[in-house]
């Protein structure tokens, strides 16, 4: 850590891992309820409440993270102090405040109604200052030095501003359902298929840059192209969502067409990042853990989004598929892969840095969690694949009753819950890893920073 | 000769613009097409409650939202107005087993809304979804699966398995005639002129003397 105001990063994170243990709790609960039809706790926690809780907790852990990592990352490129230290201490309690109040409110039916969206105009509007108040103080962060913004800053910033440009869609209420959905598509997709695409190419490509010793004209030709590529395709395939809610036939063409293509620049991330990892043997300290976590995580963004979305996203599938568990496989290994994974790789190779154990390697217990927690998720991702496909073809094919398929698929379900138990394990595991690493050594214990290296010629 | 980046730049953006021109000609059709007239005060108040309850999150509707419910959003096609009534004042009695809907304690005029929401949101022109299944056929013979098959077991139950708001047909047969049990199809109003039944007169003749049959034989 070179500059103090870093620190910041710290509180963000573990602030993000108590809601990611909480995401996960009550995931659990969720799916305890696809395997019990009678559910002692319908009066008091319904599955559509669990289910609101669950999808928000992922939604705020995983901005909390990434907005954690952008002041660090900032800090370090701009080679500056962060704007304001109280700021950002502020966002942080205006979001984490925001966030349990909208969860509470669910317990009391105190909701928008709108799956991601649930949280209540007001608490919107207090998101709204929180994301307004991280702008400033990350934009005043940059424009303190000209001559040091650099590419993957400025990608940084740029996702930064989208996302919360989009997130304002998702505010009206709007009385045409249509509409509605197609606004709140502008939330959703243009959120993980545009803005937290930005976000996560900007951070890894800076990460490459620290870890490996690449060159970064040679990283940042690459963000480049990636991100142009992905706003390029991700935002027409946004059609991929309009075929059926009531938009017009030429969506399918658009949408099948453009969306077919997302996974291109997916895959160019995933070769990139692979190719520059290898680089880093030849350095003499190597995070193995974190570089572990961030290639796993281009690999699981690759699979969950982009082999995955691309299986059900031509519209002759898609007619099929559409609102099933296979739509639920996706989203889990998608947002795992490409965001939980690399917010994870992220907390690796900063937390260190500010505990002063910057030779950090990764312990037993850390690799023990990572065994753990891919393993359970690609049982939990696969059972409901498998549960997708079997509803698919009972349900929509052969035209059995929703409720009687869902019978038919409990063993599917009993092996997803089964899973996500164990994945609370390795998340238990993790939490216990990242809190130790977040702990400040005593001055006399801390190893010394090493230089930056750069990867000798060869 | 433009560098790649430039034109990279250049596509990227046009793309967003090609964008956002589809999405305004989108939002023209979209009143024809989700036939916006009909958005009758009523209707937006069902939207209303429908987010108020955040029904979302278990059911799917256009597709979107929660997979731990059945879509609804043809619901109003394949249930009818007073099957959907009767459910939304007390799901429980039309479910008796399985997975369970809340009972939200609906007053009549918000169930009216509901309702009214529903029967909008099934003339939506979805561009065919959700698509006829193609096994459909095999439900349609045999008066058993045509039971099945128009959901008659939500209200009534046969052996043991079925819904309790109606009275148990395991031996109809023995109670009743077939002529009589047709006419409770074409009319549950004839015998009894505050019935909650829906009729069924709009199935095929085959299907209803198939049915007819089945349960004249329940003895
Ligand atoms: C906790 C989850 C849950 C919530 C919340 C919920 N439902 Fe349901 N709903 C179900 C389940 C499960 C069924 C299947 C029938 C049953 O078991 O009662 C169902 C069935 C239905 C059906 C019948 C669908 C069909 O075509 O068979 C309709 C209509 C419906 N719900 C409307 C609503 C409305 C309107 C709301 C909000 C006011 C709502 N539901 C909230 C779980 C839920
Ligand atoms: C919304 C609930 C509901 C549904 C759905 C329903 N019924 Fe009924 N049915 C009733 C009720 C209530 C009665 C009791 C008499 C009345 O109120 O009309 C009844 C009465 C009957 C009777 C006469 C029973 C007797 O001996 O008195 C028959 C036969 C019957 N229904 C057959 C069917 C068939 C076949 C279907 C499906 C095609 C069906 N019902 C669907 C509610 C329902
Ligand atoms: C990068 C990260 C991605 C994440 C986090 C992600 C996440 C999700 C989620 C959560 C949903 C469900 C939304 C809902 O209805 O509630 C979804 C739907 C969908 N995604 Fe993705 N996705 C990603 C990338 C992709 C890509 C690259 C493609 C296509 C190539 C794709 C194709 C689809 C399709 C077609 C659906 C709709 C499924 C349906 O019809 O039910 N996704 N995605
Ligand atoms: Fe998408």
């Amino acid at each position: 850590m070179r500059y103090k105001s870093q620190i910041v990063a710290r509180e963000y994170f573990l602030a993000a891992l108590l809601l990611f243990f909480l995401q996960v709790v009550f995931g659990i609960l969720s799916s305890v309820k696809y395997v019990w039809d009678t559910d002692p706790l319908l009066a008091i926690l319904p599955f559509n409440v669990a289910r609101a809780i669950h999808i928000n907790l992922l939604v705020f852990w995983l901005l909390l993270a990434l907005m954690g990592a952008t002041y660090y990352m900032v800090a370090e490129e701009i080679e500056t102090e962060i704007y304001s230290v109280k700021l950002a201490r502020l966002q942080l309690g205006i979001l984490l405040a925001s966030g349990v109040a909208a969860i509470v409110g669910y317990l009391f039916q105190w909701s928008f109604g709108l799956p991601f969206l649930e949280q209540p105009t007001v608490i919107k509007l207090a998101i709204v200052v929180g994301v307004l108040v991280f702008l400033a103080n990350v934009g005043l962060t940059m424009f303190t030095n000209h001559q040091t913004l650099t590419r993957t800053t400025a990608t940084l910033l740029g996702g930064m501003v989208m996302l919360a440009v989009m997130f304002l869609f998702g505010i009206p209420f709007m009385s045409n359902l249509s509409t509605q959905y197609y606004f709140w598509w502008w939330v959703i997709h243009l959120w993980v298929e545009g803005a937290w695409e930005l976000i996560a190419a900007s951070l890894v490509g800076w990460a490459l840059i620290k870890l490996t010793g690449v060159p970064r004209q040679r990283i940042e030709g690459w963000v480049f192209a990636e991100v142009c590529l992905v706003l390029l395709t991700g935002i027409i395939g946004t059609g991929h969502h309009y075929y059926w809610i009531g938009t017009p036939h030429y969506w399918l063409w658009w949408g099948a067409i453009f969306s077919a293509a997302e996974p291109i620049p997916i895959m160019m991330m995933l070769v990139d990042t692979v190719r520059h990892m290898l680089k880093a043997r030849r350095l003499a300290t190597v995070n193995t853990l974190g570089l572990a976590w961030l290639g796993a995580s281009a690999f699981v963004h690759f699979m969950g989004a982009g082999v995955w979305g691309f299986g059900q996203t031509l519209p002759q599938i898609n007619r099929w598929t559409h609102g099933t568990q296979i739509t639920a496989s996706h989203g889990h290994f998608a947002f795992w892969g490409a965001y939980g994974m690399l917010a994870i790789a992220l907390m690796y190779i900063i937390l260190p840095e500010i505990g002063g154990h910057p030779t950090e390697k990764g312990t037993k217990l850390g690799f023990a969690s990572f065994v753990t927690l891919n393993f359970s998720m690609i049982f939990l991702v696969m059972s409901l694949l498998i549960a997708g496909i079997v509803q698919v073809y009972l349900q929509r094919i052969m035209g059995m009753d929703f409720l009687e398929v869902q019978n038919q698929l409990r063993l599917w379900f009993e092996v997803r819950l089964v899973s996500g138990c164990i994945f609370l394990i390795g998340t238990v595991l993790l939490l216990w890893d990242l809190f130790r690493l977040a702990r400040t050594l005593p001055a006399g214990e801390r190893a010394p920073e090493p230089q930056p290296e750069t990867v000798p010629a060869a | 000769m433009p560098s790649t980046r430039t034109i990279l730049w250049a596509a990227t953006l046009l793309s967003a613009l090609a964008f956002l021109g589809m999405t305004v000609d989108s939002l023209r059709k979209l009143g024809a097409r989700t036939h916006e007239e009909r958005l009758s005060a009523e209707v937006i108040e069902g939207k209303r409650l429908w987010q108020h309850y955040d029904c979302n999150d278990c059911h799917t509707i256009l597709g979107i939202g929660g997979y731990y419910a059945p879509d609804v959003t043809k619901s109003y096609a394949i249930r009818g107005d007073a099957w959907l009534r009767q459910f939304l004042k007390e799901p429980a009695k039309m479910y008796p087993a399985g997975r369970q809907m809340p009972n939200f304690h609906l007053a009549d005029e918000q169930v009216g809304s509901l309702v009214a929401y529903l029967e909008w949101v099934s003339e939506v022109d979805t561009n065919g979804w959700p698509p006829a299944p193609e096994g459909v056929a095999r439900a349609e013979s045999g008066g058993a699966k045509v039971f099945l098959a128009q959901h008659c077991n939500t209200c009534h139950s046969i052996q043991g398995s079925g819904g309790t708001l109606a009275p148990d047909l395991s031996h109809e047969g023995s109670r009743q005639t077939k002529e009589w049990i047709l006419a409770q199809l074409n009319d549950p109003r004839s015998h009894k002129p505050d019935s909650i039944m829906p009729s069924f007169k709009q199935l095929p003749e085959a299907a209803k003397q198939e049915l007819a049959d089945y349960l004249a034989g329940l003895k």
